[in-house]
């Protein structure tokens, strides 16, 4: 850091001739001791917190280190001084803390046995210092495999450049760079290959709605999922919330933009699903086929409702299509709401393939997964259907 | 401005604010105190010999007392006192003589209407005697608060615990050299209150916000000069000139007043109008501390905080006093010499012996889902045709009837609380599930009750696992309730 008067951030020795008083006079001599050593922590969701190293020469007994700045986003709430141990530092003790008014500055009162260079190190928390997460991901033309580029974007808006920084933007992870006055950079930090992704259809009324509601056709979304997990060619690091703008390899040297995502935290062993747009190619019609209430005593009934699905994929390749549905949402419908959380059970006329995914599935909520062909050019597209038969149990009102 | 103002030759007129002056006037001695002040004045101001702040951290009001030194002439002697620009409550100053108290009487304060932030005593005195006097009065505007900085170790298994005190001056003058004391605890005045306002305790609360707070000023002032407290500080203002030459970390000696604990900082302390003055009250090096994860939504909201634990103990290098409210700003050594954020906070006072927790917030590696797997009811009970007849269903007499109403049921719900460790070590889990009404809790859990209505329950999670802890909750209801608690069943 330059020792000129343009430094936002600077530690000045006041040479102090009277004592402890001389911390009240604003007008003194004093030596600049230069940083040293810069970690920047970025982990923190919410704070950056700078730590700088200096040596400060101290003379034999009392010593005022006068610590300023201007124009910068520094909490003085948090700052923290620090005598390093090692040589130079026997015998230094921070004896107090002053805070003159109306000025961004502090004045620690030093006392040192002897004279020397002493190694402290200076943490405060400063605005406007961001590192944020984001992603580049290329799927291949068949959509089996990503290339994961992971990029740190550091924005310095704090008004102070910190030279030669570690900056450490993840718990274990941490990257050297210069970081100039209100520039922004972006560093390629990881590259992950051949990372297996599936795509995913989904039909969810609750979640999604309606494509086309008079002819009762669901809208269906698509996703990419993939695992967070060094056995599908990811790190040994949590994934970190940042935006993801997906790519795909056409086969034949470029790439075409798919659309963009925001990936959540994702632990070790995670999911991650990222949002690629409605499907037009995958036609789900949903329609409740039969609403029978039947009556165990009194007001007390049981209530089958079933759901048909007439499912259409136009694609040429075959798709993997989720079926969901709020069952509380369908008890409300037929039954009304009756304040009372719904009691189910799958019914014997229910056709979808396999076992609801009890992983997916909540007391609310059941999803069944359909491998659905792709169209054959020679054929055409066959209209699948299936049912769900739900049976609400115990209902009253 | 505070003014003391005297004889000549007595000293150099003070560039305090404030001002303590003996007056010579042309209007003779005897003059009444109104009519003290001529237009032209001529007047000197004793230096203060020594200041003590006693400053409350629960109320804007500290205790000044300064000694000064006045000469006084046989007869009768005016002193003018004016404190111009500061915060100083007029009705409490207060003149007392600590030598020659059979030789000086004081025998009438004025408050000119005239001149505002200035008062004349008329002080008798039986022959020429030189004397210390002691001012005392209640100032807003200085205030102290505690704050702390806590690191823990890279294993997170201790922890070095920082108390600072920080005294702010906004009082608008500069007290030069003063002895300062601080102190720890709030002040409970509704008794005071009550006796002010002529009415029963338990009619305090209800009393308007505003007139609450005039008898509580007025309980405070009271409270804080009794004879005994003034009597403790005797001896305690001393030269000043040797403490400032201290240049070592000031001793915060800390002793017990009743409920309250008083910082006395070693030596003295000036601290100018407007500065801040922030000094280590004590320091822990190696504090015993465990981490905990605690689902407790009634103490840390609906989710699963991440917490140290530390005691306030002798075991712990702590021990010897209450620590006071304060913040908290908690990092953790990252083992190459450098700290992590952790998180910031205030921490609330904690006696001598007491358990505490900073709260870190949620850990983005550990994770935590509250599922609701499944729901079911059975045990119906129905009303038979609107009657006090009640009949199960299923029994051996139940007849199906359309009049039939439903009166009692129970009402299962399977639940599972998913804790996912992605750190690198294993981490200790306690969870906490208040119910409501008359419930069962069935679980192969190790579960206890915590109260009569909130179910506790713990789990140990490795390094990387994940771990489900599942458990069912019936619930009586309707008729079938009989009483509001839970009850905790084991299951194989």
């Amino acid at each position: 850091m330059p020792t000129t008067a343009r430094v936002a951030i600077m530690i000045a020795l006041a040479l102090c001739l009277s004592g402890v008083e001389s911390a009240w006079a604003r007008v003194k001599l004093i030596t600049l001791p230069v940083r040293e050593r810069v970690a920047v922590h970025m982990e923190h969701a919410d704070v950056t917190l700078v730590e700088e190293e200096r040596l400060v020469p101290l003379t034999p007994g009392g010593n005022t280190v006068d610590f300023s700045w201007s124009n910068t986003g520094i909490d003085p709430e948090s700052i923290v001084l620090r005598i390093i141990e090692g040589s130079g530092s026997e015998g230094v003790e921070v004896l107090s803390v002053s805070y003159p008014p109306n000025e961004n500055a502090l004045i620690w009162r030093v006392h040192a046995k002897k004279g020397g260079t002493a190694r402290v190190r200076i943490a405060y928390t400063l605005a406007g210092l961001t590192g944020q997460a984001d992603y580049r991901a290329v799927a291949s033309p068949d959509e089996k495999h990503l290339l994961l580029t992971e990029y740190l974007d550091v924005t310095n808006r704090a008004r102070e450049s910190f030279d030669n920084a570690v900056a450490h933007y993840a718990p274990g992870r941490s990257q050297r760079l210069d970081l100039g006055r209100s520039e922004t950079k972006r560093i390629r930090v990881a590259a992950y290959r051949q990372v297996p992704v599936s795509k995913i259809y989904t039909a969810d009324l609750a979640e999604y709605g309606y494509q086309d509601r008079p002819r009762k056709r669901l809208k269906v979304p698509m996703h990419y999922r993939f695992k967070n997990s060094q056995d599908q060619g990811l790190g040994s690091y949590p994934l970190r919330p940042g935006k993801m703008r997906i790519f795909q390899d056409d086969g034949k040297g470029s790439q075409a933009f798919l659309g963009e995502d925001r990936a959540p935290f994702t632990p070790l062993g995670n999911d991650v699903e990222l949002y690629l747009g409605v499907a037009r190619d995958v036609v789900v019609t949903r329609i409740i086929e039969k609403n029978t209430p039947k009556r165990l005593d009194g007001n007390l009934f049981d209530h089958d409702v079933v759901i048909r699905y007439e499912i259409e994929n136009f694609k040429n390749q075959p798709v993997t299509l989720l079926i969901a549905e709020d069952v509380r949402r369908i008890r409300d419908e037929v039954r009304g709401n009756n304040r009372r959380d719904v009691e189910w059970e799958i019914g014997p006329e229910t056709s979808l393939p396999g076992d609801p995914d009890q992983e997916k599935g909540s007391y609310r909520k059941v999803v069944y997964s359909i491998d659905l062909a792709g169209r054959s050019a020679a054929v055409k597209v066959a209209k699948r259907i299936y049912r769900l038969h739900l049976r609400f149990k115990n209902e009253w009102r | 401005m505070i003014a003391l103002k005297g004889q000549p030759g007595w000293g150099t007129t003070l560039r305090s604010a404030f001002a303590l002056g003996i007056l010579l006037l042309a209007g003779g001695a005897t003059a009444h105190a109104a009519e003290i002040r001529g237009n032209v004045d001529l007047s000197t101001v004793p230096d203060r010999d020594g200041v003590e702040l006693t400053i409350y951290n629960s109320e804007d009001i500290t205790l000044v007392r300064e000694k000064r030194t006045v000469s006084f002439g046989k007869g009768v002697n005016p002193l003018q006192f004016s404190w111009a620009n500061t915060r100083i409550d007029p009705t409490s100053v207060a003149l007392r003589f600590l030598e020659s108290g059979r030789d000086l009487a004081l025998e009438e304060t004025v408050y000119p209407h005239d001149k505002p932030q200035k008062l004349y005593w008329k002080v008798r005195s039986r022959r020429d005697v030189t004397a210390q006097v002691e001012i005392s009065y209640f100032t807003s505007g200085i205030r102290w608060k505690a704050d702390y900085v806590v690191i823990s170790d890279p294993d997170e298994r201790v922890m070095r615990l920082e108390n600072y005190v920080r005294i702010d001056n906004h009082s608008g003058e500069t007290y030069e050299h003063a002895r300062t004391r601080l102190v720890v605890g709030t002040i409970n005045l509704v008794q005071k209150i009550a006796e002010l306002a002529n009415i029963s305790r338990d009619r305090v609360d209800h009393l308007p916000q505003k007139r609450k707070e005039e008898y509580r000023q007025r309980a405070i002032r009271k409270a804080m000069a009794p004879p005994e407290m003034m009597a403790m500080a005797e001896g305690m203002m001393t030269g000043a000139s040797m403490d400032d030459a201290l240049e070592r970390p000031k001793e915060i000696s800390k002793e017990g007043l009743s409920e309250y604990f008083i910082y006395t900082i070693e030596g003295t302390e000036t601290i100018p109008d407007g500065w801040s003055k922030r000094l280590l009250s004590f320091r822990a090096d190696a504090v015993p501390m465990q981490v905990r994860y605690r689902y407790w939504p009634g103490e840390y909201g609906n989710r699963l905080a991440r917490l140290y634990l530390f005691r306030n103990d002798g075991a712990s290098g702590l021990g010897t006093t209450p620590l006071p409210n304060g913040a908290v700003r908690v990092f953790q050594d990252d083992g190459m010499g450098g700290l992590r954020m952790l998180a910031s906070g205030n921490i609330t006072y904690v006696p001598i012996g007491d358990q505490r927790t900073l709260d870190l917030g949620v850990d983005p590696e550990v994770g935590f889902e509250r599922r609701k797997v499944r729901v079911w009811r059975d045990e119906f009970w129905l009303r038979v045709k609107g009657g006090s007849l009640l009949r199960r269903l299923g029994s051996p007499k139940h007849r199906v009837d359309l009049k039939h109403t439903v009166a009692g049921w129970d009402r299962h719900e399977q639940f599972v609380r998913r804790i996912r460790n992605d750190s690198n070590r294993a981490i200790q889990v306690e969870i906490r599930r208040p119910t409501q009404g008359d419930v069962v809790f069935k679980s192969g859990l190790e579960a206890k009750k915590h109260d009569y209505r909130t179910v506790a329950f713990t789990a140990q999670v490795a390094a990387g696992e994940k771990r489900d802890l599942p458990y069912e909750l019936i619930t009586r209801m309707g008729r079938n309730a009989k009483r509001n608690a839970v009850t905790v069943e084991a299951i194989k």
